[in-house]
C-alpha cells in the first residue's frame, strides 16, 4: 500500500489539513480549559464536606469514566434536541469533550492534592502563613507539580479524543484524512499525514509540559 | 538534550514511513488455491449490505456476492470494514475485491478498478414530514442545511445541484442521516435513493418523506485492484450472465426496487 | 418513539452480548501482554542504560503521540506489505496491546522513579545486584503508586478497545453501529452500548478507588 507513496497529492490537500488542524486546536484548546475548570469545580465538590456535593460529583465522575465518549456525545447530539435544547455542532462538541475530560481532571487533581503531605500545611499555618500564600508557596506548586504529567497524559487523550467529533460532522484532523482517502482512495497518504499532525501537536505539548514543569515547580530534588 | 529529542523525532517519523511493500499475480488462481474468496464489504444498511433481525449479514451485494462464490466454486469470506476501512483491505490484499454501493467515480478509478456497473442509482433529498420544503427548488436556498455521508455520491450531487446549500458531513451509514434530520440539525438529506427508500422504511411510519426527482443518475458498481485484470473481466463476464438469465433483475426488485424483503429480513 | 424499537432492541440482545464477550476477549488478552510489556518497558525506562531509555521513550511517544485508529490500520493493512499477515482479531490484539504496553510502561517508569534515591544507593552499597535491587527494593514500593493508576488505565483500554471494530471485529461498539442502521434510534442503540462497557469498567474504577486507598493507607503506616 505504500508503494507509490504520493507526496504531491498530500501537498494538494494542505490547505484542508491546515484547515482542520486548526480546527482541532482550537476545539481540544477550549474542552481543554473547560475541562480543567470542570475538573478543578468537581474536585472540589468531592472533597467537600457536604455528602450531597460529594455524591454529585462522584456520580459525575464515574459515570462519565466507565462509559464511551462516543456514547456521551450520541446523548447529546441526538438527546438534547428531543429536550428542546439545540445547539451548533461544534458547541456539542466542545462540551462532550469538556464533561468527558473533566472527570479525568477531577480525579488527577484529586490525586495531586491528596499526595500533599498534612503536616506540610500545618507548619505553613504555625509559621503565620496567611490562606493564599499557603496555597501560593506549599500546596499548588506541589499539587500542580505532582499532576503536570498526568494532566499532560489527559490533553493527549483529549486532543486524539476529538476526532470523534467527525461523527457529528465536524471538520476536524482525523476528517481531513478521512476526506483525501475517500476522495482519492489513497489510505496510506491519508492517514499518515493525519498522524503526523497529532504528533506535532503531541510533541507540543509534551514541551509545553516540560517548561511548566521547570518554571512553575520546585520539585524535591529525588 | 536537545540532541536526544531530535534523534527522538527522526526514530518516530522514520517507523511510520519505513515500510515498503511487495507485488504479486494470478488473483483468480490465488482464490482458488485457497478455496476462498475474500470480500471486504461495509456494513452502511439496508438494503446493499446489512444485519438482519436474526442477526444474519445480508442484503443485494451479500446475495450478489454470494453467487460469485457459488459459480466460482468456492467459499465467500466477508470482511466487515468501516468505509475507513474498505479501501486499504482492497491495497493491502486482505480482500480480493470491494463489494459495496460505491460509485466508480474517475478519481478512484485512478486508484482501484471497477468492474462494469450492475445498477444505476440517484440521489434523493428527504426531508421531516412537516417540514416547509416542498420541491428540489426550495432546497437550492441559501443557507438550507443538508446532511450528506462522507464520501458518497450524494455529498457529491448536493454540492453540484445545491451550490448555496450549507452541507453537514457524517459517517456511519444512512440512517444516520435520517436521525439527523429527524432530530432538528439539518434541513435536509441526501443518500442513494434506493437506500434511502428502505432506510426510511424502518423508521415511524410518516416521519419522513421523499422529495419528488432525482438529482442524479449513477451507477454502482464492485472493485477490484489494478493488479487483477483476471478478476476484473471474470466480474464483467458473471455481470453480463446474470443480467441475461434474470438473476439481476431478480435481485434487484427483490431488494432495491422494491420493499419485498422488509417481509422476511 | 422509543417504544416502536424497545422490542426490536431487546431481540438484539444475544447479538449485543457475543459483542461484549469480543470486547472482553480483545481488552483482556491486551491487558495481561500489556502489563507484562508495559513491566518491562517501565524498568527499561527508568535504567541507567541511555540507548535503552532513549529507544523506549521514543517508541512511547510515537505510540502516546498518534491516533490509535491509524496504528490500527499500520499494522492491520501495512504489515502485510512487509509480509507480515495477520487476521482481524490478533491484529487488535497486537494493536491495543501496543498502546497499552507504552501507557504502562510510562505508568511503571515514573512509579519507579518516584521511588526515593537513597533507597537504591543503600542498596548498592550493601552489595546487591541490580536484579537484586529491582526485585527487593524498588518494585515493592514503586508498585504502591502503580497499581492505582495502572487499573485506570485498564478501564481506558477497555474503552480504547472500541476502535479495534475498524478493522472488522465485531466488539460491542460494532455491534452498536450494525444495530443502528435496523434500529435507527441512535440514542438507545448506543445507550445500551454505554451501559455494557458501564458494566465492564464500573468494577474496575471501583478496584482501583479500593487499591488506591489500601495503598495510601498502607504507605501512612509505613
Amino acid at each position: 500500500m505504500l508503494e507509490g507513496f504520493n507526496f504531491r497529492i498530500i501537498w494538494e490537500y494542505m490547505p484542508l489539513y491546515m484547515q482542520c488542524f486548526a480546527a482541532t486546536l482550537w476545539l481540544s484548546g477550549l474542552s481543554l480549559f473547560g475541562a480543567v475548570v470542570v475538573g478543578i469545580i468537581a474536585c472540589a465538590m468531592r472533597l467537600s464536606q457536604s455528602r450531597i456535593l460529594r455524591s454529585i460529583a462522584g456520580v459525575y465522575i464515574e459515570t462519565i469514566r466507565s462509559t464511551p465518549l462516543l456514547a456521551q456525545l450520541y446523548f447529546f447530539y441526538f438527546g438534547l434536541p428531543s429536550m428542546g435544547i439545540m445547539l451548533p455542532e461544534w458547541l456539542t462538541g466542545v462540551i462532550a469533550l469538556t464533561l468527558n475530560s473533566g472527570a479525568y481532571y477531577a480525579e488527577i487533581i484529586r490525586a495531586g492534592i491528596q499526595a500533599i503531605d498534612f503536616g506540610q500545611i500545618e507548619a505553613g499555618i504555625a509559621s503565620g502563613l496567611s490562606y493564599i500564600q499557603r496555597m501560593r508557596f506549599i500546596i499548588l506548586p506541589q499539587a500542580l507539580g505532582n499532576t503536570i504529567r498526568p494532566m499532560l497524559g489527559q490533553a493527549i487523550i483529549l486532543v486524539k479524543d476529538s476526532s470523534l467529533l467527525s461523527l457529528i460532522s465536524i471538520m476536524e484532523l482525523t476528517r481531513a484524512g478521512q476526506v483525501l482517502t475517500s476522495e482519492r482512495f489513497t489510505p496510506a497518504e491519508g492517514f499518515l499525514t493525519t498522524a503526523a499532525f497529532y504528533l506535532i501537536i503531541y510533541y507540543m505539548l509534551k514541551a509545553f509540559s516540560g517548561w511548566s514543569e521547570k518554571r512553575l515547580i520546585f520539585r524535591e530534588a529525588h | 538534550m536537545k540532541k536526544v529529542k531530535v534523534f527522538t523525532i527522526l526514530v518516530s517519523l522514520a517507523l511510520i514511513l519505513g515500510f515498503l511493500g511487495i507485488a504479486s499475480a494470478g488473483t483468480l488462481d490465488e482464490i482458488l488455491k485457497r478455496g476462498e474468496i475474500r470480500i471486504a464489504c461495509q456494513t452502511q444498511g439496508a438494503p446493499f449490505s446489512f444485519v438482519d433481525k436474526n442477526g444474519a449479514r445480508t442484503g443485494s451485494s451479500v446475495e450478489l456476492t454470494e453467487m460469485i462464490a457459488k459459480e466460482m466454486g468456492v467459499k465467500v469470506k466477508y470482511l466487515n470494514y468501516d468505509w475507513d476501512g474498505l479501501i486499504p483491505a482492497l491495497l493491502s490484499k486482505k480482500a480480493d475485491m470491494l463489494a459495496a454501493d460505491m460509485t466508480p467515480t474517475l478519481k478512484r478509478a485512478m486508484k482501484i478498478s471497477f468492474t462494469d456497473p450492475y445498477m444505476y442509482t440517484g440521489s434523493v433529498v428527504f426531508v421531516k414530514q412537516d417540514s416547509p420544503i416542498k420541491t428540489l427548488e426550495d432546497v437550492k436556498k441559501a443557507g438550507t442545511k443538508l446532511a450528506v455521508l462522507l464520501g458518497s455520491t450524494g455529498e457529491n450531487d448536493a454540492k453540484r445541484v445545491f451550490p448555496e446549500a450549507k452541507l453537514k458531513t457524517y459517517k456511519g451509514g444512512g440512517p444516520l442521516l435520517i436521525n439527523a434530520v429527524l432530530a432538528g440539525h439539518t434541513d435536509a438529506g441526501v443518500n442513494d435513493g434506493s437506500a434511502a427508500t428502505s432506510q426510511i422504511a424502518s423508521f415511524p411510519p410518516n416521519s419522513v418523506r421523499i422529495l419528488e426527482g432525482q438529482l442524479s443518475k449513477s451507477p454502482l458498481a464492485f472493485a477490484v485492484r489494478y493488479d487483477s485484470p483476471d478478476l476484473q473481466s471474470w466480474l464483467n463476464l458473471f455481470f453480463l450472465h446474470i443480467s441475461l438469465d434474470g438473476r439481476l433483475e431478480q435481485n434487484l426488485n427483490y431488494w432495491v426496487n422494491s420493499l419485498d424483503w422488509k417481509k422476511d429480513h | 418513539m422509543w417504544g416502536f424499537y424497545f422490542n426490536e432492541l431487546i431481540r438484539s440482545l444475544p447479538f449485543f452480548l457475543k459483542g461484549l464477550y469480543m470486547t472482553v476477549a480483545v481488552a483482556g488478552l491486551s491487558l495481561v501482554f500489556g502489563t507484562i510489556i508495559g513491566f518491562f518497558g517501565g524498568i527499561m525506562r527508568a535504567s541507567r542504560n541511555k540507548p535503552a531509555r532513549m529507544i523506549v521513550g521514543a517508541w512511547v511517544d510515537l505510540i502516546r503521540g498518534t491516533p490509535f485508529l491509524v496504528q490500527i490500520f499500520v499494522i492491520f493493512f501495512i504489515l502485510p506489505g512487509i509480509g507480515i499477515e495477520l487476521e482481524a482479531f490478533p491484529a487488535a490484539v497486537i494493536a491495543l496491546t501496543n498502546l497499552t504496553a507504552s501507557f504502562i510502561t510510562e505508568i511503571v517508569a515514573s512509579g519507579i522513579l518516584a521511588v526515593p534515591k537513597g533507597q537504591r544507593e543503600a542498596a548498592t552499597a550493601s552489595g546487591l545486584s541490580n536484579y537484586l535491587q529491582l526485585r527487593f527494593i524498588v518494585l515493592p514500593q514503586a508498585i504502591r503508586s502503580i497499581l492505582p493508576p495502572l487499573v485506570g488505565q485498564y478501564v481506558l483500554l477497555v474503552k480504547d478497545s472500541s476502535v479495534v471494530s475498524a478493522i472488522g471485529v465485531v466488539d460491542i461498539t460494532r455491534v452498536g453501529w450494525l444495530t443502528v442502521q435496523r434500529i435507527p434510534e441512535g440514542l438507545m442503540v448506543f445507550g445500551l452500548v454505554g451501559l455494557l462497557y458501564f458494566a465492564i469498567c464500573y468494577p474496575l474504577i471501583n478496584l482501583s478507588g479500593f487499591l488506591e486507598r489500601r495503598m495510601t493507607v498502607a504507605s501512612t503506616k509505613l
